[in-house]
């Protein structure tokens, strides 16, 4: 009681001079609806839990949501109202590469602290944007996570990559193609894809023929399971499929178990990576029917971030930037800390776990450090 | 650090199972990847023959562009899916249901709606047809949210096996029905009097008037003919694609540019316009690059439109 009587005192002495209780406005930008809303559902779940566990420690958060529908310039136009018009203190979202980056640059101009919770394009970091704060990890580790993890497992010589053109699929497929380079693996194909086509079967077919030893897929929900499906149709084998995230880690992507064994993704999060994910794992299921996605957690722990500082602060905007670059958290994601390093400005360091679907669920294969189960390597052919 | 496979335990699904090639005719790789995709090509351009067809129908009988095409597409898929989740009735077998159910709703638009606009300028017509399109699409998403929803049948991601290519099972029955429903179609319009009759009124409205054809109830014919083709095709592609509230815009472009491209209300040319798309797209996305099929596809339908404005097969509109 008077712990709590002391923290209010304290926000009072800060800020807010007629709250007893912290009260903070929070914008968020999300695709509510648009062809990346079975995602942007994830998010807009983790933003609830995190905004319930907000309120029992007594930050009174009013969440401002926007919908972007996947379109940067709509995401834009959020952003521009909830800065000048809602007025809010921390901005957390959008959910696409394209949009964040697009709002990244909107949150430098109004000096609106922005905490991407899963975009994954390198540049978003990149611009020395001092407002920008980005908590998953960037578009080059979910490329080396997944190299490295081949390379620890057996002997790839050669890799194809197969992915869609958008934001997230070049900068994923660019990062992977330099780090691929680096290790000595040759780039035998090269193919982009406009997502729901409805027939990748010749560029598969293609690929097939390359013969290479991996397979690299970056995409977006539904597109990952046509892409599998249709190279279990051309008999495409290599030694292994990775898939880049996104698409490849739904609960829908792992129901499918036909297409989905032994297939390789890398993720942001899995909810065995702690006792406190277990834990946010049971309350998600409990609340919303089904598994959450690292979205949910990231957008989870995006939101704490942001109320809990924004409320420390006052809502003052100066006070949140100076505290979240200063700021240390740690919760379902491990330890977050956002830093300066190699070029990246306000960048969370995510060590991204490997995770390979094996009877219908997912278990995390790599790194040694999380390891919950033994790789199946090489993959041993379609059912 | 390695496991190697264990071995799954149950049934052993072996792919193709059939054809096996014969020593001597092995194909070379690259002319299997061509082969490959003429064939995957025209097997989807099958399907989106059948989506141009109905188009290409209301607009020949009507001379209205329905561009709510693919939202009956879109309805058709749900219907599958409905189907197909509740009920265990396989994709192929609901069109059955999906057509007659697709062809009383089309009607009812028809007469509702777009007979009202008959006589009305062109944009009006578009604005109308855009309206119901935007309607039913965000129906859906109230009804059944914008999660993306995948049909998985025993026989999703099978295949032939041709001598090294590979023939998608579901594609390849899709396209079997295509035919089938395209036959019967062709047979309705040459052989029956209603068939006739829906000819005639393409023709000329008013001649067929004069004749004594009952041109609304013909409308409203062809309309439903043409929505219950839509949903057919939704029901056809619904084992190998995905289905959410939004994929009628991508088909209804798809439709507008074979019906175009084949001449408009020309049903042998929207036949012929679906085969033409479906094989630009696939040999595009081989020999230029997946992410621009559709940039080829545009620019060979502009150059189409500079050198034979009236399409293929269409007759110059007087």
């Amino acid at each position: 009681m008077s712990k709590l009587l002391a923290s209010a005192l304290a926000a009072l002495a800060i800020a807010l001079p007629d709250a007893g209780q912290a009260q903070v406005k929070i914008g968020f930008i999300n695709s509510i609806t648009g062809p990346e809303a079975p995602i942007g559902e994830n998010l807009t779940n983790g933003v609830d839990l995190a905004v319930e566990d907000l309120r029992k420690k007594g930050v009174n958060v009013t969440v401002v949501r926007q919908d972007d529908t996947g379109k940067p310039q709509v995401a834009m136009s959020a952003m521009e109202q909830l800065a000048t018009g809602d007025e809010v203190a921390v901005v957390v979202g959008p959910y696409t590469s394209a949009s964040s980056n697009a709002v990244a640059k909107l949150a430098q101009q109004y000096k609106v602290p922005q905490i991407v919770p899963a975009a994954a394009k390198e540049e978003i970091t990149r611009q020395g944007y001092t407002y920008v704060y980005r908590l998953n990890a960037p578009a080059h580790q979910y490329a080396q996570s997944l190299i490295d993890a081949a390379l620890a497992f057996g002997k790839p010589r050669s890799i194809a990559f197969v992915y869609e053109s958008t934001d997230f699929g070049t900068s994923v497929t660019a990062a992977g193609k330099a780090y691929a380079k680096a290790k000595g693996l040759r780039i035998v194909a090269d193919e982009t894809y406009q997502k729901g086509a409805p027939d990748y079967r010749s560029t598969l077919t293609k690929i097939k023929a390359a013969g290479p030893d991996l397979v690299f897929m970056v995409s977006y929900v539904a597109d990952a399971i046509l892409l599998m499906r249709q190279s279990r149709e051309v008999g495409l084998k290599p030694q292994a499929f990775l898939g880049g995230g996104a698409g490849f880690d739904t609960a829908q992507f792992e129901s499918e178990r036909d297409i989905s064994t032994h297939v390789f993704s890398v993720t942001q999060w899995t909810p065995e990576s702690s006792p406190a994910s277990q834990e946010f794992e049971r309350r998600y299921r409990a609340r919303f029917g089904k598994k959450p996605t690292y979205h949910a957690a990231c957008a989870y722990v995006a939101t704490l971030v942001a109320g809990e500082t924004a409320a420390k602060a006052g809502g003052d905007r100066r006070k949140i930037q100076a505290a979240l670059g200063s700021g240390r958290w740690s919760g379902i994601l491990g330890d977050v800390k956002f830093e300066t390093y190699e070029g990246f400005t306000n960048q969370n360091k995510l060590v991204m776990p490997v995770i390979q679907y094996q009877g219908g669920r997912s278990v995390t294969v790599f790194p040694p450090a999380v390891v919950k189960a033994k790789p199946v390597y090489p993959f041993p052919g379609w059912r | 650090m390695v496991a190697f496979a264990q071995s799954v335990p149950g049934a052993v699904l072996i792919l193709g199972g059939g054809v096996p090639a014969l020593a001597g005719t092995e194909l070379g790789p690259r002319m299997m990847v061509f082969l490959q995709s003429v064939l995957s090509g025209v097997l989807v351009g099958g399907v989106y023959a059948l989506i141009g067809i109905g188009l290409t129908m209301i607009f020949g009988v009507m001379r209205v562009t329905n561009f709510a095409h693919g939202e009956l597409v879109m309805l058709g898929m749900y219907l599958t899916w409905g189907l197909f989740h509740w009920l265990r009735l396989d994709p192929f077998l609901s069109i059955v249901l999906v057509a007659p159910a697709l062809f009383l709703w089309g009607a009812f638009l028809q007469r509702a709606f777009v007979n009202r606009v008959l006589d009305a300028l062109p944009q009006n017509q578009i604005l109308l047809t855009i309206g119901l399109g935007l309607v039913m699409s965000n129906g859906v998403m109230l009804a059944f949210t914008s999660d993306y929803r995948i049909l998985t049948t025993s026989y999703s991601s099978a295949s032939y096996d041709l001598a090294g290519i590979s023939v998608s099972k579901p594609l390849l029955y899709a396209f079997l029905v295509t035919v089938a429903i395209t036959v019967l179609l062709y047979g309705f319009l040459l052989r029956t009097d209603t068939g006739q009759a829906i000819r005639a009124t393409a023709q000329d409205r008013e001649a067929a008037q004069l004749m004594g054809i009952n041109v609304r109830w013909t409308s409203m014919l062809a309309f439903g003919i043409g929505a219950a083709l839509a949903g057919a095709a939704g029901a056809l592609i619904s084992p190998t694609y995905y289905i959410f509230p939004q994929v009628g815009s991508a088909f209804t472009l798809k439709a507008f540019v074979i019906v175009v491209l084949g001449g408009m209300g020309s049903v042998v040319g929207a036949t012929l316009g679906g085969v033409i798309i479906g094989l630009t797209e696939s040999l595009a996305a081989v020999y230029i690059a997946g992410g621009l099929k559709d940039l080829v596809v545009f620019v060979l339908f502009l150059a189409l439109l500079v050198f034979k404005p009236s399409g293929l097969l269409g007759k110059t509109r007087a």
